[in-house]
């Protein structure tokens, strides 16, 4: 579960950066994208701990490509700072949201208990 | 219970089996941990020189070139793929670099069977990683006419990582290719793909682990 933590380590980062970078009042959308990304890709590592909720993670690739898309698109121009913050911490959650829970085992269906079991592997 | 040479089940499976054409396994931690330090190595080099373009530091480490390499950095071909990816190159290729150590680091020592999507995602991101290092290394020496010192090495580091990590594609590859071969089922090699269990799956890389163990004979698998 070591990418769900980083993944958490990152939404944190996420919502501190519009003080790191210092955004504007008037970048109301900079404010909500982080705030919001924040909260999405910090629920979904925590949600990721839950069995029926484990493949939560997946939807921070989501969050990520959004993020990425937004810091190179979002504005005209060459991204700034704080968008370019956004480009790579989305590069980032790409990379983590893409790692299995418990990884370093064997998946989950490949043990003969898989269907009954409360094991965490999957 | 000993070790089985089959996957499944995997509360029986032995992990650190061997795996033909290799006379080790190409998953475990002694194969992949020096790929994840060498990336990671990599990683800070590029870093490095992330953090100048970014001019949160305010010089390059060079012991060779000299100013050579503030110029590589503040070339025109550099100040147009920032423009073009948005971030700094080198940022680009520290991000790459980690990619390397992260996916090294994810899955199990059987993980060429298990999970041949993360192996073979791991490749995607080793392999071209390699051949971006040695087309920029073209273009300092040919467009830009400078040599910095920290790309040379972070190449480098690259074109050994190709080497390391071939043999874990290869092997994932070749298992895939053998599902395929002995099912003709494309349904099968997706599931195989992604790591769901398969009877027939499982059979090709029992093949793939017994030759080389010695419990099947080639000869009775030609057969």
């Amino acid at each position: 579960m070591w990418a769900r933590v980083v993944e958490f380590m990152l939404s944190c980062w996420l919502a501190a950066s519009p003080f790191i970078f210092h955004h504007s009042d008037s970048a109301r959308a900079l404010w909500w994208n982080d705030y919001v990304t924040a909260i999405c890709v910090g629920g979904a590592s925590l949600l990721s701990y839950w069995r029926p909720t484990r493949h939560a993670h997946l939807f921070t690739a989501v969050v990520a490509i959004w993020l990425i898309g937004f810091g190179r698109f979002g504005l005209e121009g060459s991204p700034g700072p704080g968008m370019q913050n956004e480009i790579v911490v989305g590069l980032l959650l790409l990379m983590f949201a893409l790692v299995p829970n418990h990884a370093a085992y064997p998946p989950r269906f490949w043990y003969s208990d898989s269907a009954n079991s409360l094991s965490p592997k999957d | 219970m000993s070790a089985s040479l089959k996957g499944y089940p995997a509360e029986s499976a032995d992990l650190e089996v061997r795996v033909s054409p290799y006379s080790y396994n190409p998953s475990a931690w002694s194969q992949r941990l020096p790929i994840c330090v060498l990336a990671f190595i990599a990683f800070l080099l590029a870093t490095h020189m992330g953090l100048y373009q970014w001019r949160l530091i305010g010089d390059v480490w060079d012991p060779a070139f000299g100013d050579q390499s503030k110029q590589v950095l503040d070339s025109d071909v550099a100040k147009k793929m920032h423009l073009w990816l948005g971030v700094p190159d080198a940022i680009l290729g520290a991000i790459a670099y980690l990619g390397d150590a992260i996916f090294g680091l994810a899955g199990s020592t059987r993980r060429w069977q298990y999970r041949p999507w993360l192996v073979i995602l791991f490749g995607i991101d080793v392999i071209p990683l390699g051949l971006v290092s040695g087309i920029l290394v073209i273009c300092q020496a040919t467009i830009v006419g400078n040599w910095c010192f920290l790309c040379l090495v972070t190449a480098l580091i690259s074109l050994v990582l190709v080497v390391m990590a071939y043999d874990e594609v290869y092997v994932s590859l070749k298992y895939l290719a053998l599902v395929w071969k002995k099912t003709k089922s494309r349904k099968i090699v997706w599931r195989a793909l992604w790591g769901f269990p398969e009877k027939a799956a499982d059979e090709a890389a029992l093949e793939m682990v017994g030759t080389i163990s010695g419990s099947i004979s080639p000869d009775a698998l030609s057969k």
